[in-house]
């Protein structure tokens, strides 16, 4: 490590080292639920270990994490449930290797999402950051791997960048501990609502597309009134994803933050 | 909640999916990938300096060229697995005289001490103590070396690599080049293999690889590989060779159980899984340089952690089970005699006895105990005195001591060969079948995948036999 | 018994031949009594329906003679069939030629959907080879009801063609009408798009695919005499014999239409070139299209080849800052235009 990570909130008021206590697996009673997504290997699972002081398997390739785990961390008297998922390329697909993921994002109801992205590859990585904003209101982006993108001379502009995606965005380097504890911290000011997200909406599609989608997603809106992600919802129906038929099916849907 | 609302809404997107046609997918991920071209062309500069030393690129070139791609492999493989031959030996028998030769005799005065009678003391101390005494003696060493070693290649970043090397091979058998992958981490666990077939994302491919992960020899069964070359193949060749000859021995078995995998595989695609899904792509990550110590400690204690949970929960009651049936008389004959004259006759067919088997059925909860049970049935129907007693799992010493046991048992250049063979083609222990079912949610696949590597394993070794037979 | 291991092997042997008569895939001894077993009315007359569909636009006389020697059933049955269909007012007779009713019409179409629709199952959701697709849904049409026809057509999305780009009909018997000429009847220099590909017979739709031609892909003529029809399409030259050609549908495009002349394959990319991607073929479908959009392989996007593979399949693409390995035959299905 050359540089000693600089938190600007170490010196600040909310900061306070002592706040943080990882708790290992004992996820009883918890105040909020976490969950870890992202594209595959970009060190989700690092992050995790990170948060909870747990040795969930981390390995340099795409995959190595198949199975949901959950730790827990405790922060100003707070306790957090963290869930670390398989990596997903999309959440549009229906493929069954990214079945755990996409179940846990679309129906587990994180207070919520840390999104952890590759830093160098931003651009494929936004691609699954885009999907999810559809779907969630309270997220935030965790820029990893930030030490690869300055070895290969990646500038990144954070706030140029949280202001385009409507959250925050915490720049890290999990394996070294960069940057740990502002995640820390924006979590917990997201899942206290000290922090509104704005999320951006995925803009671009074609007219006919997007005509399509406002007609399904106002019929949705007229017959589950509080529903928050109808956009999303038109687009699987348009996909004809038979989980998400289903789940309109048997109310699933309303039931919960989806 | 009004159902007939919900239908018309389930109407209306049937109706515009046919409108819009067979393009949404299509035009909807474009969009994405054109708005994040755009955040990117916001947020972030990057400095293209041409200059740029690419150490990847190097290495990469090297690891996956014409003529390295493949001895690269073959020599890591190598020296791992000699590593870890050679270097479980000294810490084996150190934990081998440490909890059999000295804390095992406490324990046994200690019961008796205690005033347990003789069935209690022996089916405590001889049956469930011994068995897991020798699992850790025996398996921990090779797996706390195994292990940290193969986790800092694939901290490293090379286990992607030996996928993409391979595809073309599992691609001509009908596979998946992730299937590389699953197949390593057999060399460790198959349990864990069979798990790590969900990043295949083909349904067929991932079948494949689940029902053919148990030609990985796991590490249960290395130890077995190992002792066996040892004694009969080390004995062929002279003196100074002997150490060669048997690792040779042992990474053939290896490759043997690769070849088979392809074989199988190959088989499978063409008759009952054809005509399910396939795809295949394979992300390459850069190269990371690994945490050295920490990935070693962190993949040490793991290791430990599940031998010992291993032992205990498996061995334990195997150990029992086999102190049980040596002890429980049925008129003059106890059980596992009775059970080792009645599979005598097709043992013999195989090239292998009657004791054999009977190991390889008491072993199904966990292979590491096939040889001392073997070894303990031996001395039990041969009637030499060799160790501990009747229905009591020992591992001896001396390598030559458990050579002279398995001589005195009908043991011949043959029986080592197949025995080497069949412990390669045997059905999955307990937990990996257990995974299975769990993985595929199907009990005919589950049954395909225990019985396949027995039938290939009965065939395999009545070939050899006869043949051996004939021309030797 | 005396053992003897040269009699062990050789019952070993025996066993093993044995069983292998009996199960071998096609003609065991197995597949032929399921095959004799599903014989059944209902199919001879569905296939009789067809028949007579599809020769009804080129108003050939089907008399029992021709019904006879093209379908593959014994006489008896058929005649027997014939029967029963004229009782039940499906074909009515003219004569000594056989005509659909508009009933027996009807039914036919119901059929041919079905046909269509499985075909198109078969090409999203499962890994059969295309060789296979035509047989298995001869089979699958005779035993899917309508209600399950219904539920395939919902699961797939309602779709208008099948997988060889003939037009499924609509549960009401509705047809999208798409003209076309055969691509043996091109000029030089006329450009065209695929439309449709016929997978009968065999033996010319097997040549068909051996060449990897792809549906919806754009042709360009370069040479047509009677020996031989010269094209190329995605980038690759391709030469047929007219016969082939013929089975090959082309709808000829203006030329205004016309805006991909420099398209080639990804599988054609040499080392150190790079090119932009213009889309995936029409050939790369289901899973396997959804998850290389997903991985970046979309409209606009840069490839090169990262790294080569000593045993030269697959291949890594370098593509939005990441090294992927893609096999050829996927990579062939990418579309590229080099720059
Ligand atoms: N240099 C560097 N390496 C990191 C950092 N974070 C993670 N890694 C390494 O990146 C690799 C992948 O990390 P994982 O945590 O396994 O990634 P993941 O997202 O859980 O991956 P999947 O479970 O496969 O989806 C490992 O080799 C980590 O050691 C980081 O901040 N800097
Ligand atoms: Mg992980």
């Amino acid at each position: 490590m050359k540089n000693k990570p600089q938190s600007a909130c170490e010196t600040c008021a909310h900061f306070n080292a002592d706040g943080l206590k990882k708790l290992g697996v004992k996820t009883g009673d918890f105040d909020f639920v976490v969950a870890l997504a992202g594209n595959p290997n970009t060190g989700k699972s690092t992050v995790f270990n990170a948060l909870t002081g747990l040795r969930q398997h981390t390995g340099n390739w795409p995959g190595k994490t198949v199975t949901r785990a959950e730790g827990a961390f405790e922060y100003n008297n707070e306790k957090f449930k963290l869930v670390d998922l398989p990596g997903t390329y999309s959440l549009l697909s229906t493929s069954e290797d990214e079945e755990v993921a996409r179940d846990f994002i679309l129906f587990g109801k994180p207070t919520v999402t840390v999104i952890v992205v590759d830093a160098s590859r931003l651009e494929r990585n936004l691609n699954l950051v885009l999907q999810i904003l559809e779907i969630t209101n309270n997220a935030v982006l965790c820029l990893n791997l930030i030490d690869e993108a300055e070895r290969n001379n990646i500038k990144i502009d954070t706030r140029i960048l949280a202001k385009d995606l409507g959250i925050p965005v915490v720049p890290t380097s999990a394996r070294f501990q960069r940057g740990i504890p502002e995640l820390i911290q924006t979590i917990s000011e997201l899942a206290n609502g000290k922090i509104k997200c704005k999320p951006r909406k995925i803009k671009n599609i074609p007219k006919n597309i997007e005509s399509s989608i406002q007609k399904l997603s106002k019929t949705i809106e007229k017959e589950y009134p509080n529903i928050s992600n109808s956009r999303w919802i038109a687009f699987r129906l348009l996909e004809g994803d038979a989980q998400i038929i289903e789940a309109l099916k048997t109310g699933k849907i309303a039931s919960n933050e989806y | 909640m009004n159902t007939k609302n919900i239908d018309d809404i389930i109407a209306l997107s049937e109706e515009l999916r046919w409108e819009i046609g067979d393009d949404f997918h299509d035009n909807l991920s474009e969009s994405i990938y054109a708005d994040a071209s755009r955040i990117v062309e916001d947020a972030v500069t990057k400095d293209n300096k041409k200059s740029k030393f690419r150490l990847d690129a190097r290495i990469d070139k090297i690891v996956t060229s014409r003529i390295w791609g493949f001895p690269i492999m073959l020599f890591i493989l190598g020296a791992v697995l000699w590593l870890t031959i050679i270097g479980a030996n000294y810490p084996s028998s150190m934990l081998a005289s440490l909890l059999l030769d000295n804390i095992h005799p406490i324990l046994k005065d200690f019961g008796t001490n205690l005033g347990f009678p003789w069935w209690l003391n022996g089916f405590l101390f001889d049956g469930v103590y011994l068995a897991v005494a020798w699992v850790i003696a025996v398996m921990l060493p090779p797996m706390a070396i195994f292990f940290p070693l193969f986790t800092l290649f694939e901290d490293f970043g090379y286990l992607p690599r030996v996928a993409f090397n391979m595809d073309n091979l599992f691609k001509r058998s009908g596979a998946h080049g992730k299937q590389a992958l699953t197949m390593s981490m057999g060399f460790g666990c198959n349990a864990a293999g069979v798990v790590a077939t969900r990043i295949i994302d083909s349904p067929r491919e991932r079948l494949i690889a689940i029902i053919t992960n148990n030609f990985s020899l796991c590490n249960g069964r290395w130890p077995t590989q190992i002792l066996l070359a040892t004694i009969f193949i080390g004995a062929v060749v002279p003196e100074s060779y002997s150490s060669l000859a048997s690792l040779s021995a042992v990474i053939g078995i290896a490759i043997l159980g690769i070849f088979f995998m392809f074989f199988f595989s190959w088989a499978l695609s063409k008759t009952v899984l054809k005509g399910e899904v396939s795809t295949f792509n394979l992300e390459l990550p850069p190269y990371r340089p690994p945490v050295f110590w920490k990935t070693i400690y962190t993949s040490l204690i793991d290791r430990t952690l599940i031998v010992l949970w291993r032992a205990i929960v498996f061995a334990a009651p195997a150990g029992a089970v086999i102190w049980l049936i040596s002890n429980v008389f049925i008129g003059d004959q106890s059980v596992a005699s009775w059970l080792i004259d009645s599979f005598d006759d097709f043992g013999f067919l195989l090239g292998l006895n009657g004791v054999i088997l009977l190991a390889y059925i008491v072993a199904i909860p966990a292979n590491e105990i096939v040889i001392p049970t073997i070894l303990m049935l031996t001395v039990m129907v041969t009637g030499i005195s060799g160790g501990v007693g009747d229905g009591v799992m020992f591992e001896l010493d001396s390598v030559t001591a458990t050579a002279d046991i398995l001589r005195a048992g009908g043991w011949t250049l043959l029986t080592a060969i197949n025995v080497m063979l069949f412990s390669l083609l045997h059905n999955p222990c307990s937990t990996t079948i257990y995974t299975i079912y769990k993985e595929t949610n199907s009990l005919k696949w589950t049954v395909v995948a225990t019985l396949l590597p027995v039938f290939a394993g009965f065939i395999i070794t009545f070939l050899v036999a006869q043949l051996w037979r004939i021309f030797i | 018994m005396n053992y003897n291991p040269i009699t062990a092997l050789l019952i070993f042997f025996g066993i093993s031949l044995l069983l292998f008569f009996v199960f071998r895939p096609k003609k065991g001894i197995y597949s032929l009594l399921k095959n004799m077993y599903h014989q059944e009315d209902k199919m001879i007359i569905e296939d009789i329906l067809k028949f007579l569909y599809h020769n009804q636009t080129s108003n050939k006389h089907i008399t029992t003679n021709h019904l006879t020697s093209t379908l593959e059933f014994s006489n008896d049955i058929i005649v027997e069939s014939l029967k029963t269909m004229l009782a039940n007012e499906l074909i009515s007779l003219e004569k000594d030629s056989y005509k659909l009713t508009t009933a027996g019409s009807e039914y036919a179409l119901q059929i041919i959907r079905a046909h269509r629709l499985w075909e198109k199952y078969l090409s999203e959701k499962t890994g059969f080879h295309k060789e296979e697709w035509h047989e298995r849904a001869e089979k699958k049409e005779h035993e899917l009801s309508q209600s399950e026809i219904d539920k395939l057509s919902n699961l797939l999305g309602h779709p208008k063609f099948d997988p060889h780009g003939d037009p499924i009909p609509t549960k009401k018997g509705k047809m999208v009408s798409s003209k076309g000429i055969p691509l043996s009847s091109l000029k030089e220099g006329d450009i065209g798009k695929i439309i449709h590909i016929e997978d009968k017979p065999d033996i010319i739709y097997k040549q068909i695919l051996a060449e990897n031609i792809y549906l919806y892909s754009t042709v360009r003529v370069i040479e047509n005499n009677p020996k031989r029809i010269v094209f190329h399409s995605e980038g690759e030259q391709f030469i047929l014999a007219p016969i082939v050609a013929g089975n090959i549908t082309i709808s000829l495009l203006e030329k205004d239409e016309i805006q991909e002349e420099n398209i080639a394959r990804l599988s054609s990319l040499k080392f150190e070139e790079t090119a932009m991607i213009v889309g995936l073929s029409k050939e790369c479908r289901g899973e396997s299209r959804r998850r290389l959009l997903d991985l970046g392989f979309v409209k606009g996007a840069i490839v090169a080849i990262d790294l080569l593979n000593p045993l030269g399949d697959p291949k890594a693409y370098l593509i939005k800052g990441t090294s992927i390995a893609l096999r050829k035959d996927q990579a062939s299905k990418i579309l590229i235009n080099r720059n």
